[in-house]
């Protein structure tokens, strides 16, 4: 247990959970934006319009290729500063993680909406319902179920990927815990497992429920 | 031919269930004209010859048409022309005089009829593969477009979808989720989905093809009570014995062109007076 004490130091857990606060607001305003976007490329890869498809395979394969971190120091220290975008580098966070949960989730949308079976579009048509309202009420319904499972997957990546913001700057938990551990290297020697150990533990506590309720979702819409 | 023993128009049927199939048959308009195809042409883009090529027949309101042919002859497209899912290039198509779709040159490409859904819902279609909308229950199945395109009440919709649900035997199963249900029971909920908008002519595409064996005849005879009730049909099906006892009327498609027609069902299977109806119904006879 030695160096285990540097956790009851006062503000070492306060402080920590800012700095998860911070991830958790990174990774869920990322997540949070993402889903419209992803919805709307995944809506824009389906279409016929050849120029259309090309943009949004460029802007997919460019997005897939590029490590995070090259995109992260790209929008962060490139594009901000050219264009004189007044960005931080939580804004620069989000950006990238916006512009990469959008482009995979399109992906995921993409294929969900193209595993419906054609007799689900000629039902609704029969049926008399609006193009809307077949993709709004029948559709729609039907391509979420198909997603939930890996977009739930995607979210946990986000979220793991936000410790990159480090490198930016961004005082998230990894780095409150570094500062945590040079502030008192001399003290407690010993305590980097430690605190280490304790943002495992919160990654852990912030992904777990993210796994559960994608698995319980997987069993629960297996049959169709 | 054998002789049909097995599907028998008359006493196939209760009469019971007949009387209550006729609320959601559609009401005979005064001059029960029933519904026409004229000179219907069906061209794709990258094909050289037309899929249908002049079309024309009649059904007459409360009769049922049979469309016969080997596969590749066009019968499923003619249905699905019928029902708006491919435009026409040629000819038009009508119910009781009223022009519902006219062929227009240039749309070999284009993916569906531009029909309005006021219009489409005047037709109703049942299709081979037994999918209902995963996401809704049985009940929601069927209310959906009544309520969603027709605006009805609610309370009553209901009530009417419960009335069809019985009658096709699956009254208990309203709550039930598509994936709980056999083909069959699927097809079943298909038509009373269909039959809740009162269409004027009801399409049915090879419905029991690809159903297991013993489920096809739930599903046919629940059909046969629809045509004792009165209900306008087309039907493409491959269950000879079925048409024959169903059929007020077949038309036998060859190449896109119709081969021989005939106002007597009998005769048409024991007399064909084609060479290409013989040949064709020949390949059903195992003796």
């Amino acid at each position: 247990m030695q160096g285990a004490e540097i956790l009851l130091q006062p503000g070492v857990f306060p402080r920590l959970l800012q700095g998860l606060w911070v991830t958790v607001w990174i990774a869920g305003v990322s997540v949070g934006v993402s889903i419209p976007v992803g919805l709307v490329v995944g809506w824009l890869m389906t279409l016929k319009n050849p120029v259309v498809r090309a943009l949004m395979r460029i802007y997919l394969d460019f997005i897939r290729i590029m490590p995070q971190l090259a995109l992260l120091f790209l929008a962060y220290y490139g594009f901000a500063r050219w264009f004189d975008w007044n960005l931080d580098a939580t804004g620069a966070c989000v950006l990238v993680f916006i512009l990469w949960g959008g482009a995979e989730l399109g992906d995921l949308v993409r294929g969900a909406l193209q595993s419906i079976p054609k007799v689900q579009y000629e039902s609704s048509y029969v049926l008399g319902l609006s193009p809307w309202q077949t993709f709004s009420r029948v559709i729609l319904p039907q391509a979420v179920r198909r997603l939930l499972p890996a977009s739930v997957n995607l979210a946990t990546r986000i979220v793991k990927t936000t410790s990159l913001a480090v490198l930016l700057g961004v005082v998230e938990v990894i780095k409150v815990g570094q500062q945590i551990i040079d502030a008192n290297r001399f003290q407690y020697p010993s305590g980097t497992l430690w605190i280490y150990g304790v943002i495992f533990f919160m990654y852990f506590i912030v992904c777990w429920p993210l796994s559960i309720v994608a698995r319980q979702l997987e069993k629960r819409w297996s049959h169709d | 031919m054998t002789e049909p023993a097995q599907f028998n128009t008359d006493n196939a049927v209760n009469d019971e269930a007949v009387t209550a199939f006729e609320t959601s048959a559609p009401s005979p308009s005064s001059d029960c004209k029933g519904f026409e195809v004229r000179h219907l042409v069906k061209q794709y883009a990258n094909a050289d010859k037309p899929v249908l090529n002049d079309i024309s027949f009649k059904v007459e309101h409360g009769t049922v048409l049979v469309v016969l042919g080997p596969s590749g002859s066009g019968k499923s497209t003619l249905l699905r022309t019928i029902a708006g899912l491919e435009p026409i290039q040629g000819g038009t198509i009508s119910i009781n005089d009223q022009v519902i779709d006219e062929g227009r040159p240039g749309t070999e490409k284009a993916g569906r009829s531009n029909r309005s859904s006021a219009l489409r819902t005047r037709i109703g279609m049942v299709f081979q593969s037994y999918d209902l909308f995963p996401n809704k229950t049985v009940l929601g199945n069927i209310t959906m477009a009544p309520l969603l395109v027709q605006k009805r009440d609610k309370a009553q919709v209901e009530a009417e979808a419960l009335k069809l649900l019985d009658r096709v035997g699956l009254a208990d199963r309203k709550d039930a989720w598509p994936h709980e249900l056999s083909g069959g029971q699927r097809q079943r909920v298909a038509i009373c989905r269909a039959l809740i908008l009162h269409p004027e002519v009801l399409l049915l595409d090879e419905i029991t093809a690809a159903l297991d064996p013993e489920m096809v005849r739930e599903v046919l005879d629940v059909v046969l009570e629809l045509a004792k009730a009165g209900q306008t049909m087309l039907i493409v099906t491959h269950e000879m014995q079925f048409a024959r006892a169903i059929a007020d009327h077949v038309i036998l498609l060859d190449g896109g062109h119709i081969v021989e027609e005939s106002h007597d069902a009998y005769a048409f299977f024991a007399h064909p007076q084609t060479e290409r109806a013989r040949q064709f119904l020949h390949t059903f006879e195992f003796e």
